[in-house]
């Protein structure tokens, strides 16, 4: 018959009991090890009673009983001799972690799954979730921001107030590339950040002094308009939370354990990819959208031009915009 | 009869006093099957295996950890473990809700407080179900403690501790470590822990101290090169050779920094260990600081070069150091350790701590 050496506590003392395990037919003996002379036998009980460890290469296997009793078996080839004896099978999961073919198909299909996630599953995920909550709650996200700048960055605009009205009803005259578009605020502010525009979630949409200086020119103004419009409309904000929230939580269970300055790292590389994509889907808009109005797109052009040339860009992996000189290429060869 | 009494003898000697060693078997490319397939199958599930995933493999790690002849073992319920992390995402999703919905923060402050005043609570239990699900050589360990004990350990200290600027942080620390190892059991026998606040003083000052004094040598020692290089007035070359050599400056300071973190564990852990017993069984602990930087440094640079896949890995070696750097000295026996009976702890307090990171091993 098969039997294996196996160490044996009761689980009422720690005391450790040298003895041999063995099955007959469907029944589990444990017998003491220490006396030769004949079989003492300490207990046995049906297979069904008994819980088996998962197998491992290395670790002792364990065998429980219903009182919480246990064997721990470190002979593994006997062990399995005996397992195979009796008609037990390892779980898919153990089988898959046991054998290379399977831990590499599991690497593989990791792989593949957090890079179709990555780049399209978690986009798609977020922009039906954004599109589906109500447009009160994503301007509930953005209230108080714009009084938080006003008191710690902005002044008030110098532009003069015919010049502000001026802007602002030409901007409201243009239609938008297609239904829904949202309500906002143009709001104007002189700014020590210089020539900027952006789209907060309260449906503000900034823009300051300096860059209808640099700009020169209305028509260029009302792309940059159209580009922070395309924020509000493509609903990049929430989606943006969404998707920061999916790749900081998986890079966290990836890298969590190891160090919080290591996981930071890639979890910023990878959102600041979302972001140029979301900066290249409001581009898109303002071409349509100046389409729409007869407006040429080189006037769009033009502006990320200037803006280009007032700050040169950095390195494309680490950079929340595409290159200036890039967007000004996409938009001409789109004509 | 002869064959009788040899067997006796062996059995006698082998779990009579002296020193015992603990061992770790677990091998890296082993748990690197269990941690891709764990992965796979928690990433497949939007996050609900990984509380299967967190079962095997602390089963895995503790059935790899041995004792005098013995290993541990763990006896987490994966279920329960899911229910407290639904519960803890359920909690900080409507946290974060109230926060950015409620203008006037009221319902977000309101949870905040909740939060503040429940927390001590669940580190408590999250304790409780740690050592539950824990036992050697049959016995379950344990947590006694009470919800003061609790509440004074993990509130009032930490606001002291604020309120004084850091200075009360070794305090807080030596607090925390004897509620933890004080109230901790291995069936019916207690641990205890005695070292003192002092203690806990000296080991932060010399970290400290360790720190300041490797900063101010790398400062120095930057610092003239790079007085040498504005001095010397070299145009065009003298901006990129400044900027490049103040760079690596304040990247020699970054690794400093990493590496003070091992000295800390180092003597910290030391501390820790070397007061603590189990019964009339005293620890030892004898980690090396060169050692435990090599082991971190290394480990980093394996995860960076290979994208992730180093992780189980590093865990193994770092797992493995820290548990062979572990002894028991053993006063008697250690067959004679009685079970004590003891209800099924709820998990809930697990899962919360769980999703907090909240890690008590330093």
């Amino acid at each position: 018959m098969n039997k294996v050496a196996a160490i044996y506590f009761d689980g009422k003392t720690s005391r450790l009991h040298h003895v041999e395990f063995l099955v007959q037919g469907d029944i589990a003996q444990v017998c003491d090890a220490s006396n030769t002379l004949h079989t003492a036998v300490i207990r046995s009980c049906p297979l069904s009673d008994l819980r088996v460890s998962e197998r491992t290469r290395h670790a002792p296997r364990k065998v429980t009983f219903s009182d919480g009793a246990y064997l721990e078996i470190t002979d593994h080839a006997s062990f399995n001799a005996i397992l195979d004896s009796t008609g037990y099978q390892d779980s898919a999961v153990v089988q898959l972690q046991q054998s290379w073919t399977g831990t590499l198909a599991a690497l593989a299909a990791v792989i593949i799954t957090l890079t179709l996630g990555y780049l399209y599953g978690l986009p798609a995920v977020a922009k039906v979730a954004a599109f589906s909550t109500p447009v009160s709650v994503e301007r509930k996200l953005g209230d108080g921001v714009l009084e938080f700048l006003d008191k710690h960055i902005f002044q008030p605009s110098k532009l003069p107030t015919a010049r502000q009205a001026e802007l602002r009803e030409r901007f409201q005259r243009l239609r938008p590339p297609r239904e829904g578009s949202p309500k906002y605020q143009l709001v104007f502010r002189k700014s020590a950040i210089g020539p900027n525009a952006f789209a907060l979630p309260s449906g503000d949409i900034i823009i300051t002094d300096e860059i209808i200086a640099l700009m020169k020119d209305d028509d260029a103004v009302m792309g940059v308009l159209a580009h922070e419009l395309g924020h509000l409309h493509e609903r990049h904000l929430t989606r943006r939370i969404i998707q920061s929230s999916a790749v900081g939580a998986v890079a966290t269970l990836l890298f969590g354990d190891v160090s919080a300055v290591i996981a930071n790292i890639p979890t910023l590389m990878l959102d600041m990819k979302y972001s140029r994509d979301a900066e290249t889907e409001a581009d898109d808009y303002a071409m349509q959208m100046m389409d729409a109005n007869g407006i040429a797109r080189e006037h769009l052009a033009a502006a990320f031009e200037k803006l280009e040339a007032l700050a040169p860009g950095v390195s494309p992996y680490i950079s929340s915009h595409p290159s200036g000189s890039e967007r000004v290429m996409r938009i001409r060869g789109n004509n | 009869m002869d064959n009788f009494q040899n067997n006796d003898f062996s059995v006698s000697q082998q779990s009579s006093s002296g020193t015992l060693q603990l061992e770790f078997r677990g091998s890296g490319s082993e748990y690197f099957r269990i941690w891709i397939v764990n992965l796979l199958l928690s990433i497949i599930t939007l996050g609900i295996y990984s509380a299967w995933a967190k079962v095997r493999r602390n089963r895995y790690l503790y059935s790899s950890t041995h004792l005098g002849g013995s290993s541990f073992e763990y006896h987490g319920n994966a279920i329960a473990i899911l229910k407290g992390r639904i519960v803890a995402f359920v909690f900080f999703f409507g946290y974060q809700l109230a926060f950015k919905l409620d203008p006037s923060m009221i319902l977000g402050s309101s949870m905040m407080l909740m939060m503040v005043v429940v927390m001590p609570w669940l580190v408590w239990k999250s304790l409780q179900f740690k050592l539950y699900n824990s036992s050697y050589r049959g016995i379950r360990f344990g947590f006694r403690g009470t919800a003061g004990q609790a509440y004074s350990t993990f509130l009032l200290w930490p606001l002291l501790t604020a309120f004084t600027l850091y200075l009360l942080a070794p305090v807080f620390h030596q607090r925390l470590k004897r509620f933890q190892h004080n109230e901790s059991r291995f069936g019916s026998t207690h641990f205890s822990f005695n070292a003192g606040v002092g203690q806990f003083y000296w080991a932060y000052l010399v970290g400290i101290g360790i720190m300041l004094a490797g900063i101010i040598v790398i400062s120095v020692g930057f610092g003239s090169t790079v007085m040498a290089l504005f001095a010397g007035g070299h145009g065009g070359k003298f901006d990129v050779a400044a900027a490049a050599s103040f760079g690596l400056f304040i990247f020699v300071l970054y690794m400093w920094m990493f590496a003070i973190y091992p000295i800390f564990l180092t003597l910290l852990q030391n501390l820790i260990w070397n007061h603590t017993k189990l019964g009339d069984h005293q620890f030892r602990n004898n980690l090396q600081w060169g050692r435990m930087t090599f082991i971190a440094i290394t480990n980093i640079l394996g995860i960076v070069c290979t994208l992730g896949l180093f992780i189980p890995f590093a865990q193994i070696r770092s797992m493995r150091y820290r548990v062979e750097s572990l002894q028991l000295e053993v006063n008697g026996s250690l067959d004679d350790f009685i079970a004590e009976t003891q209800e099924q702890v709820n998990a809930t307090g697990e899962g919360m701590a769980d999703l907090l990171d909240f890690d008590l091993s330093l």
